[in-house]
């Protein structure tokens, strides 16, 4: 007897399913995905959603298992120019043990390592959650938005470094982790049943909140070391927040039926945190901690609170602007009273 | 000093003139400063342009007085983490020192607080799933984590798209069925651990770095994949099979999940490393080996993982034979489908005339992916018993031809 595995015959029926040869250019940022965007490959309104793991533009298979419930429309998870901003993402990818100039830290005065380790202990937390969220939701993408979800999958990654350079941080100058979190609004965000109510709480509110603070860490910051961690970060941030208002745009454009639905879990996230899931920065250990960093000493302590409502002010600012952009303007007349009060 | 610049003494007419635009009661800028506010910080209230109220309650009582009871939260203090390796910069592992590198055998903590940090009574659950080290841990995440982000990559920009000629026809048709297979199996793996991840506490946060790595090494295979099924006159082919990895989206536990994976994984590195034989041009060899240098880490993880897993849980050995087969069955079927293993023999074969020679190749390949996964439990100290006899086949040895 044969001990060779049986070889049937060639069957090679597949040679027959190209239709349209594709040969996609490389543009100057090399071979992107807007540039594989092409011909039957393209992103398009009107196919019907594949439930099974098919990609978009593969044939599909007749006996293909259903993978779980998928979103059947695009608008329900898409957003212009994902695919730039996933590009975007892996070329700045970034190292926390080595692009950090860990060696410009300095000795700090206890009170003033004890704010910093606070703040990053606030947000090794807040970090940590912002990647678990996206990564429920990647099940519920179907593989015709596959940019979606590979966006979402580089911000997994984001948000890993974010955790670790902030546990980093409180861990390499003489302090250590301090007080947890108060935890408020961060369940709203893996508590979401939708992918905009996610994106909106998530990539619009909470991390248009933390980039806001990033944005401030040139005065948050004690040495060159965490100014940079700021600066890096913000980077990170700043795709995640233009995913989230170019899916909320989508979104109010092409369903703005929905517009009423979106202003409900606004109005419950603002109502449950003064922070969103940014993480509550109200919260004494954090608010203390700021202060004293955006004055400089705990006896210059009301400078830094006078800093801190700037900063509050802005974050608000800040985000009535991103819904304004993403066609959600009139937020700002039922802003929630713990956010209202920063809008004037 | 610019004249009207507030610093120390009295108020000027300017504050006063701004507190008053705002309608802000007239005397509040003076019991500000009775009370102890620096003229500097009441400038910046007025810069911050606050409401009536907002101001009044602000600056209408006495200076805040910071609790900072936070400060003495009784966590170690004073680590100072060293860099082990300067090459490799201030890594995860470097900072598991002291208690912050005390991994425990059993989590207890139910909310998102992060390890090391003093609990805040009153917390609510996050609902994660996994506590149990023994489930997910191997020392190495750490490491494994810092080299992946050490070796990143671009698709875009690291692959030699400009060097691509064209192939006869049903070669580069061949190359796209690949491409179409394995950029929707890496996509398919990296959705369905994304799920996994809300699951696991934070008591093994380096691990959830590490598969957080993993997870975007995946989406960019799935990226490059597809980008090489379009960028050469070919295109998409049919879609993978789907019952592979089916079984990995129905396991209950991360156990079961890590063993049927470890199977393709296993299977997957052995077929990238070698992928080269059939690799048409610099660009698929270059890509090959790339995805074979990510796919390293995360079988590493997967060989250490099911060690120390079945070490502390030797009860559950025996359940693991039976995540292996449903694998193993679910693979061997995988790999006789027509559009999985039609393309391989005409790569390896070099054309449609050379069949023969491209089936025994793809025959050694097999076999080779089994003995590498054999050998990969091996390494975790783990027998198979019961190999599936899809994959014992490619161990036999062939009959020998009669002289």
């Amino acid at each position: 007897m044969s001990a060779e595995p049986t070889t049937p015959e060639l069957d090679l029926s597949w040679l027959d399913l190209y239709d349209d040869p594709t040969s996609a250019e490389p543009t100057k940022k090399g071979l992107t995905l807007d540039a594989i965007d092409i011909g039957d490959y393209a992103s398009q309104e009107d196919l019907p959603r594949d439930m099974t793991p098919r990609l978009r533009g593969a044939s599909a298979r007749e006996n293909a298992h259903r993978q779980g419930l998928t979103y059947q429309t695009k608008h329900d998870v898409w957003a212009d120019q994902c695919r730039s901003l996933y590009e975007e993402a892996v070329q700045r990818q970034w190292s926390s043990a080595r692009d950090i100039p860990w060696d410009t830290l300095k000795e700090l005065p206890d009170e003033k390592e004890r704010a910093i380790c606070q703040v990053a202990t606030m947000l090794a937390e807040v970090e940590f959650i912002a990647g678990d969220v996206p990564g429920q939701w990647l099940p519920h993408i179907s593989g015709d938005e596959f940019e979606v979800g590979l966006f979402l999958m580089s911000q997994i990654m984001d948000e890993a470094r974010h955790t670790d350079v902030f546990r980093k941080r409180a861990l390499a100058n003489g302090g250590g982790l301090l007080q947890q979190g108060a935890g408020l609004g961060l369940r709203n965000l893996i508590e979401a049943q939708d992918f905009t109510e996610m994106s909106v709480l998530m990539h619009v509110q909470a991390e248009g909140f933390v980039q806001s603070m990033f944005r401030m860490g040139e005065l948050i910051g004690p040495t060159q070391a965490d100014k940079r961690i700021f600066r890096m970060a913000a980077q990170d941030e700043s795709r995640h927040l233009a995913f989230g208002v170019m899916h909320l745009k989508h979104v109010l454009a092409e369903t703005p039926e929905r517009r009423e639905e979106i202003h409900h879990y606004l109005d419950k996230a603002e109502d449950r945190s003064a922070g969103g899931g940014s993480g509550d920065v109200t919260f004494p250990p954090v608010f203390e901690s700021l202060c004293i960093l955006l004055g400089g000493g705990k006896d210059r302590f009301d400078e830094g609170v006078a800093k801190f409502l700037l900063l509050r002010r802005r974050q608000v600012k800040e985000y009535l602007h991103r819904l304004d952009v993403a066609g959600l303007g009139d937020r700002r007349e039922r802003l929630g009273s713990a956010l209202a009060q920063y809008a004037n | 000093m610019a004249e009207g610049e507030p610093t120390e003494g009295p108020i000027t007419a300017e504050m006063r003139a701004a507190a008053q635009a705002l309608g802000w009661e007239e005397d509040l800028l003076d019991r500000a400063i009775d009370w102890g506010y620096s003229p500097r910080t009441v400038v910046s209230a007025l810069g911050t342009k606050l409401a009536p109220a907002q101001a009044k309650s602000f600056l209408d009582r006495e200076p805040l007085k910071p609790d900072l009871t936070w400060m003495d939260a009784p966590t170690e203090w004073g680590v100072r983490a060293e860099q082990a390796d300067a090459d490799m910069g201030l890594t995860v592992g470097d900072i598991m020192v002291g208690s912050y590198g005390e991994i425990p055998d059993l989590w207890t903590d139910r909310t998102e607080i992060a390890r090391g940090s003093n609990p805040q009574v009153g917390q609510e659950d996050m609902g994660y799933t996994i506590f149990e080290k023994a489930v997910v841990w191997t020392d190495s995440v750490a490491d494994l984590y810092e080299r992946a982000i050490r070796d990143r990559w671009a698709p875009a920009t690291d692959l030699g798209w400009r060097s691509l000629e064209a192939l006869p026809d049903e070669v580069e048709k061949a190359i796209c069925q690949v491409m179409t297979e394995h950029s929707e199996r890496a996509y398919a793996e990296a959705a369905v651990l994304g799920r996994w991840l809300p699951e696991i506490s934070y008591g093994f946060v380096e691990m959830k770095l590490f598969m957080s790595s993993v997870i975007y090494d995946l989406a960019r295979h799935a990226e490059a994949f597809r980008k090489r099924a379009l960028s050469n006159g070919g295109g998409l082919g049919l879609q993978a099979p789907t019952d592979l990895i089916r079984g990995a989206t129905e396991a209950r536990t991360y156990p079961e999940l890590m063993a049927y994976l470890f199977v393709q994984d296993s299977a997957f590195l052995t077929f990238f490393r070698h992928a080269g034989d059939l690799a048409q041009n610099q660009l698929e060899r270059d890509l090959y080996a790339l995805v074979a240098s990510d796919r390293e880490r995360l079988m590493e993880y997967q060989v250490e993982r099911f060690e120390a897993f079945l070490l502390a849980m030797p009860d559950r050995r025996e359940e693991q034979q039976r995540y292996l087969a449903k694998a193993e069955v679910r693979l061997a079927r995988e790999w006789n489908d027509p559009a999985v293993r039609e393309p391989l023999i005409l790569l390896l074969g070099g054309s449609r005339e050379n069949v023969a020679a491209g089936e025994a190749a793809l025959t050694a390949l097999r076999r080779r992916q089994v003995e590498e996964y054999l050998g990969h439990l091996d390494q975790a100290g783990f027998i198979r018993s019961r190999l599936h006899s899809g994959l014992a086949v490619y161990l036999e040895e062939p009959e020998t031809a009669p002289a």
